[in-house]
């Protein structure tokens, strides 16, 4: 069964009972569920957003990669200490266009999610980024797509020892040099520092129930009150949804997702995607890539009183 | 993103003028009774362990300025509450409450002085506005000062003491820092001098700019790192030894170039100014 997340736990009796029904006693089920969900979905406060963009099953950078490039060419390591799992980067082909993705990801499973730091970026997660955009920029000369899905920076004994706070400065100053569009899709966490390291890009979309905060609502609710139970009310006070995120103008888009999320549909959520993308690529490689990195600098500039 | 305190706790006591005057202070390092005088004469420095106590904004100025060389500029530049943030209380009032008590527009306080004769563009943070956080107005004022440091050539000094991107202002506090990156790119570009000065304590975002410096310094007893152990304690129920955030272990990791005591901090910082503004270009 797949999980089901706070708000939703009205329906496990529901979900239960699924199991043991088939032909058209399922169906006519399956359609009570969706219309629950549907109104349940109407009404989720912006941290329920959060926790949808949490959910495990929520398509992740290796999934987008898997299903929308081809000839995919990893880039590995900093070449200075190690290779960051919660970073994949590389080379790879888009409908015919030659692109370099870079995403934070997560990991559907433990396993997964124990090599990739569950996506929270360390050091050499930082300088892989800002390698490959030095690669992008000056060898291949193609345009970057990032996807953010990311908690955080990682906070460990062994990254503060490597500098993560040397290192975070290296993937911001990249993207500001990179003489190619860049393009960031938000596609679930997009915490602190660490989406930061991949969002200085020319055009900003984010899922419909992804989410962008200068901190997770925990750490701010830890850091406000001292108690993580008000991360609710951080979530809501702190403005990190597509929509409100859209009206500030901070970012350029909103991707629809399926209405009760992309973790009950992860095949549409992803040509969904691959559809914006196009649309966005198109429209980017019009411009000529010295406006584009004028105008990314000046874009950032503007955030400003 | 870290420390600024809702309810006062507080590791190192504030020191304000009327409380203390006639007090013994206790240290909050080897717990032994300094008199408040013999603090104040000691930079607030523990005239016994050589524990360094918080200092104010002024106080901060006249250790590392000549004396009546320091000139604010942008002072003016008021604080902005875009998100209309309220968590049970407003952002809104806070500001306002903190401006009345600190007499500044912002954390950051920015303008020229002398440091031993050398002209410096310097900025220096405020921990005790809403913990020395990072907003707009503080973007703004560390841009315009690199941009002026350019237009006038003169190196940059900034005292850091920050617990990060101030989480009122949302995702506007963390994109200042692209800003800010940005501007110190172009000032060093051109062959500007950034010394950066560190100070307990230096978290988040900040902690990534004050390591734009050419030179990074530390002050003795101060804490650098992403999140302080105490948030990663509540936040993510991980516990590590606050030492491996300690300036003296950044030293030795290959982060900074030197940790000093309060009193060695003007001396050090005018020598590479001194050698920088004199040096016969090649």
């Amino acid at each position: 069964m797949m999980t089901l997340l706070s708000f939703e736990r009205e329906l496990a009796p529901l979900y239960k009972e699924l199991e043991g029904k088939t032909g058209l006693e399922k169906k006519e089920l399956k359609n009570v569920i969706e219309e629950r969900l549907k109104v349940i979905y109407k009404s989720l406060t912006p941290y329920n957003i959060v926790e949808v963009a949490r959910h495990p099953d929520r398509p992740q950078t290796l999934d987008y990669i898997k299903e929308l490039l081809t000839n995919f060419v990893e880039i590995k390591g900093d070449r200075i200490s190690g290779e960051d799992r919660s970073i994949i980067a590389g080379i790879g082909k888009f409908n015919g266009l030659s692109l370099t993705v870079i995403g934070s990801n997560k990991g559907h499973t433990i396993i997964e999610r124990l090599k990739s730091n569950s996506g929270m970026i360390g050091p050499s997660g930082f300088r892989k980024i800002a390698r490959a955009v030095d690669i992008a920029s000056n060898t291949f000369k193609t345009p970057i797509l990032t996807f953010i899905d990311t908690p955080g920076a990682r906070v460990s004994p062994e990254t503060e020892k490597e500098g993560s706070v040397a290192a975070l400065s290296e993937p911001i100053k990249a993207f500001l040099r990179a003489k190619v569009p860049v393009l960031s899709v938000v596609i679930g966490e997009g915490g602190s520092l660490g989406a930061l390291s991949l969002l200085v890009s020319d055009r900003i979309l984010m899922l419909s129930y992804s989410y962008l905060s200068v901190i997770s609502p925990e750490v701010g609710a830890s850091v406000l009150f001292k108690d993580r139970s008000m991360k609710k009310d951080i979530a809501k006070a702190s403005k990190i949804t597509s929509e409100e995120l859209l009206s500030f103008n901070v970012i350029n888009g909103i991707i629809e997702e399926p209405f009760t999320g992309a973790h009950r549909n992860p095949e549409l959520t992803i040509q969904t995607v691959k559809e914006a993308l196009q649309k966005e690529f198109e429209l980017l490689l019009k411009e000529p890539s010295g406006n584009l990195l004028k105008r990314r600098v000046e874009k950032f500039e503007k955030f400003k009183i | 993103m870290d420390i600024f305190k809702r309810k006062n706790r507080i590791y190192v006591p504030v020191i304000t003028e009327e409380i203390a005057k006639e007090t013994l202070i206790r240290c909050s390092s080897c717990g032994r009774l300094i008199s408040y005088k013999d603090l104040k004469n000691n930079l607030n420095v523990c005239l016994y362990c050589g524990h360094h106590f918080r200092m104010s904004i002024q106080e901060r100025i006249n250790l590392l300025t000549d004396t009546d060389t320091f000139k604010a500029i942008n002072s003016d530049i008021e604080p902005l509450d875009v998100l209309n943030f309220y968590d049970g209380a407003y952002y809104k009032n806070q500001l306002a409450k903190v401006r009345q008590e600190t007499g500044l527009n912002s954390a950051l306080i920015t303008g020229k002085a002398k440091i031993d004769g050398v002209d410096v563009a310097i900025g220096a943070f405020s921990f005790e506005f809403i913990g020395g956080s990072l907003g707009f107005t503080e973007g703004e004022k560390i841009v315009k000062l690199f941009t002026y440091a350019k237009k006038n050539q003169l190196p940059v000094v900034v005292k850091f003491s920050s617990g990060g991107e101030r989480i009122q202002e949302g995702v506007f506090s963390m994109l200042q820092i692209v800003r800010i990156i940005q501007a110190v790119d172009e000032f060093r570009e051109i062959g500007g001098l950034f010394i950066s000065l560190l100070t307990n304590p230096v978290y988040g975002g900040a902690s990534a700019i004050g390591m734009l410096g050419q030179f990074v310094f530390a002050e003795k007893d101060t804490m650098i790192g992403l999140t302080s152990p105490r948030i990663t304690q509540l936040a993510f129920g991980m516990n590590f030894s606050r030492e491996l955030q300690s300036a003296e272990k950044l030293l030795e990791n290959g982060f900074l170039d030197g940790v000093f005591e309060r009193k060695d901090l003007k001396s050090t910082i005018s020598k590479v100014l001194k050698i920088y503004t004199n040096r016969s270009l090649i």
